[in-house]
């Protein structure tokens, strides 16, 4: 975090799982950017499997994909900022993020990570965000949920 | 771009995305499964007036607000103080007048500076006792309504209506007195002013309503400041009169000749009348106190406890101000004048302030108080008004709130009213007041009765307490009501005991018109409603054969699974010209049998009507008898100007089939735009109309 004169950054691009992280990011970022007269997109993926072709009619009547991006809007105006959202289908949705991050020219990525633990073990970060930390040319942000308090 | 699809690539060849539009996204929002928000884009007009009416109307009353916005509304104490509290705390600004003028209308107006301190002593205990009992209502009902919902509650439907038609007369009546009285104390002030009371007053009564119709927010933050700095200059002024008066021994102005008449009178001459006609006058003071019961919900969190503390703090306040400005009055042997109009309170500051700009400021607090005491009113009536209209007794619109999240409609009601009512008064406080104390009595009384068997039904702790505080109230306000249409019954009382009863008759007339159009719509809770038990058939009024006519064929084969049950009708005084559209109809529309009525005395519409009529009475008499659906082909104007051009038979025939039984009118537009790309002119035909 720089001085806090200058903008954290420009534009960003705010990644959108539908999980629990998504308002928690999206209201940290829309403060931020609002304070820097900053440029915010939301981004969700709805991954296409491959029997079905790439331009299938999937995401458009999918209305929980609607819903994730109308709640990060929503959840945007309640700070009083204006968020653009974008709704994809893609085969690798690490890949979206960082091509549609790419082609905006978004200096910042954010994404969300829930906390949670798979088969009792390992904290999951699952395929996207080690995609995106690896690919993507611009900052990343990484908001990780809090622990339960019964784990921490 | 493929049905809102666009293929993007990405860096790598297998990166391939599909940018998804999203064509919901300006007008609503997906907010849970199944459910979407309409957003403001949703409902904003399209029309260049439309738009212009909007625009206009946001520079007048702000720009629309959402629900979610209501949470912002919800007053805190010093604001309720403030807005709610007005009107109780402004009567003191001629409730000491009113004593005096009892005493003076009864021949005795010297007794009035003796014993006018007795009775508003009195009449501070009364509002002890009224204050407390309504204290009980905010903790016992915090859904607000005040009397309305303890009466409904407690003694049943008659006795709430009541208590709802006095509240309503009562609040409309307070946007008259208060005006009156606020510009008295102008021409008080400013005698120049005195020959534009009425006309001062509508005017302030109009930027009340605006202001209301912008939401009770901005109403709390435009009346907060003006209520407190009256109750400041006004308690430095009951501070420096009583010091003087005690300490230095100041009796008041030079008397006037009526003062020393007055003075000559003695007080052994007054009879238990004329004080009780002292008290009643007097008691005006108690106006408003019902307000805050009423109002609870725009309190914050927790709304019971903050209306029952701010109404406490509201009744000592009251009561320190009635009982200070009668003191004063009483000790400086004021009494009111009315050529030029001199009221008691503008006569008791110029007296401590002297002709300084300390009373020109206090009459203007005073005059501004005044004025925004009718704001009470504007705050209760309409949320009354709403919990009516919920309950079916007045219009459903009552509860419908606008774009400010105000119920416009009760608002733009009362400002109306109150203004007609200012005219008629000729502008004068004393003409009102006879009218204005009754209702606010009766319905004291009929809240407190209903408080007295609320105890007596749940009997929580202290209740016996409680039941005579509330008893002794009811009791009390039951009397003064008495005395007050009594003794003022001819002074315009009358028109209240008229009113009130014409009121709960027409809302009861509403009530069932309600409950009788609920029974005639109700439907059974256990049926499965899977398929339409009635037969459809469609019947289409024709003028020949063109695309609009063609347009209307078309959707009324998709309505009908039998042929059989579908026609169309011409109409014609020309049978050459029917057996033409025949043969060309036969050619082109196979399948749907065209029915020529000749009309010789060249009606349409009856025609059409009967046509129809005849239909269903030939129908088989063992059959339940079908639906029909009159399908209207209709050619939509492109401008407003030549609207007038076309279909105005079909405007005919509509009118003539609304309400028609078991009758369907189902309008096809033609619009000229959207098939203008079709290779084929139309062929010639005559148009509607």
């Amino acid at each position: 975090v720089g001085d806090s004169s200058t903008p954290q950054f420009r534009r960003a691009v705010v990644a959108l799982s539908g999980g629990r992280t998504d308002r928690q990011i999206v209201s940290l970022a829309s403060e931020i950017a609002k304070a820097g007269h900053a440029d915010l997109v939301g981004v969700h993926v709805v991954e296409i499997d491959w029997t079905l072709p790439l331009d299938a009619d999937v995401a458009g009547r999918d209305e929980a994909a609607q819903r994730v991006l109308d709640i990060a809007e929503a959840t945007a105006e309640a700070s009083r900022f204006k968020l653009e959202t974008v709704l994809l289908q893609a085969r690798d949705v690490g890949a979206a993020i960082v091509d549609e991050a790419i082609e905006r020219g978004s200096d910042l990525l954010i994404c969300g990570l829930p906390f949670r633990r798979r088969f009792g073990g390992e904290f999951a970060v699952g395929a996207t965000i080690p995609y995106i930390l690896k690919n993507a040319p611009c900052a990343v942000w990484v908001i990780r949920e809090a622990m339960p308090e019964e784990q921490a | 771009m493929i049905g809102g699809r666009r293929p993007i690539s990405g860096r790598k060849p297998g990166d391939k995305r599909i940018r998804v539009e999203r064509p919901h996204t300006a007008y609503f929002r997906y907010s849970g499964p199944g459910q979407l928000t309409a957003k403001a884009a949703a409902s904003a007009p399209t029309t260049t007036f439309g738009r212009a009416r909007v625009r206009l109307k946001g520079v007048l009353l702000g720009r629309p607000l959402a629900n979610e916005e209501e949470i912002g509304e919800r007053l805190s104490k010093k604001k309720a103080l403030a807005i709610f509290s007005s009107d109780a705390i402004s009567s003191s600004a001629y409730a000491t007048e009113e004593i005096i003028l009892a005493f003076i209308l009864a021949g005795v107006a010297g007794a009035a500076f003796t014993l006018a301190l007795p009775v508003s002593i009195a009449i501070a205990g009364l509002l002890a006792i009224v204050a407390f009992s309504y204290r009980q209502v905010c903790v016992a009902y915090p859904t607000g309504g005040g009397s309305y919902s303890v009466s409904k509650a407690n003694l049943g439907r008659n006795f709430s209506l009541i208590a709802a038609s006095a509240l309503l007369i009562d609040y409309t009546l307070t946007v008259a007195v208060s005006t009156s009285s606020a510009v008295e104390q102008i021409a008080s002030a400013v005698p120049s002013l005195d020959p534009w009371r009425v006309e001062i007053g509508i005017v302030a009564i109009l930027l009340i309503t605006i202001g209301n119709l912008r939401g009770l927010r901005e109403a709390g933050n435009i009346f907060a400041i003006p209520t407190y700095l009256f109750l400041g200059s006004a308690f430095l002024m009951i501070g420096v009169g009583t010091y003087r008066i005690l300490f230095q021994g100041d009796t008041g102005p030079p008397p006037t000749p009526e003062v020393v008449e007055a003075m000559s009178h003695t007080v052994e001459s007054v009879g238990i009348l004329i004080l009780l006609r002292a008290f009643a006058s007097g008691a005006v003071a108690l106006t408003g106190t019902e307000a805050i019961a009423t109002g609870v919900p725009a309190f914050k969190p927790q709304e019971s406890r903050n209306a029952a503390t701010t109404l406490m703090a509201m009744a000592v306040i009251l009561a320190v101000l009635f009982v200070g400005i009668t003191f004063l009055a009483s000790s400086f042997h004021i009494m009111p004048m009315e050529n030029p109009k001199q009221t008691v309170i503008a006569q008791i500051a110029r007296w401590v302030y002297g002709d300084t700009v300390l009373f020109y400021l206090f009459q203007a607090f005073t005059a501004l108080l005044l004025f925004l005491a009718a704001n009470t009113s504007f705050a209760a009536f309409p949320r009354l008004g709403a919990v009516l209209a919920e309950d079916g007794f007045i219009p459903r619109q009552f509860a419908f709130r606008g774009d400010r999240l105000a119920y416009s409609t009760g608002i733009i009601l009362l400002g109306t009213i109150a203004a007609l009512v200012v005219i008629a008064g000729g502008g004068s406080t004393h003409a009102l007041i006879p009218l204005y104390a009754v209702g606010v009595f009766i319905d004291f009384t009929i809240a407190q009765s209903g408080m007295v068997r609320h105890w007596l039904r749940t009997k929580t702790q202290g209740w016996r307490r409680r039941l005579s505080i509330n008893a002794t109230g009811a009791v009390l306000t039951g009397i003064i009501a008495v005395v007050v249409t009594s003794v003022k019954f001819f002074a315009g009382a009358y028109l209240v005991v008229i009113l009130i009863p014409t009121l709960v008759a027409i809302m009861l007339f509403i009530h069932r018109q309600y409950t009788a159009q609920a029974a005639e719509l109700a439907v059974r809770d256990d049926l499965v409603f899977d398929r339409p038990h009635r037969r459809q058939r469609v019947v289409i009024p024709v003028n020949g054969i063109n695309r609009s006519v063609i347009q209307a064929v078309m959707f009324g084969k998709s309505l009908v699974s039998d042929p059989a049950m579908l026609q169309a009708v011409f109409v014609t005084t020309d049978l050459d010209e029917a057996e033409q559209l025949r043969d060309r109809w036969e050619r082109q529309l196979p399948g749907v049998p065209l029915v020529v009525v000749e009309s010789p005395y060249r009606a349409l519409v009856g025609p059409v009507v009967t046509y129809l009529d005849v239909l269903e009475r030939a129908w088989p008499p063992d059959q339940e008898l079908p639906t029909t659906i009159v399908v209207l082909p209709e050619y939509v104007a492109r401008h407003w100007w030549d609207r007038l051009l076309y279909n105005q038979a079909a405007k005919r025939l509509k009118s003539a089939l609304v309400g028609r039984e078991h009758t369907v009118i189902a309008d096809v537009p033609y619009r000229r735009s959207e098939h203008r790309e079709e290779a084929e002119p139309p062929a010639p035909s005559r148009t509607g109309g």
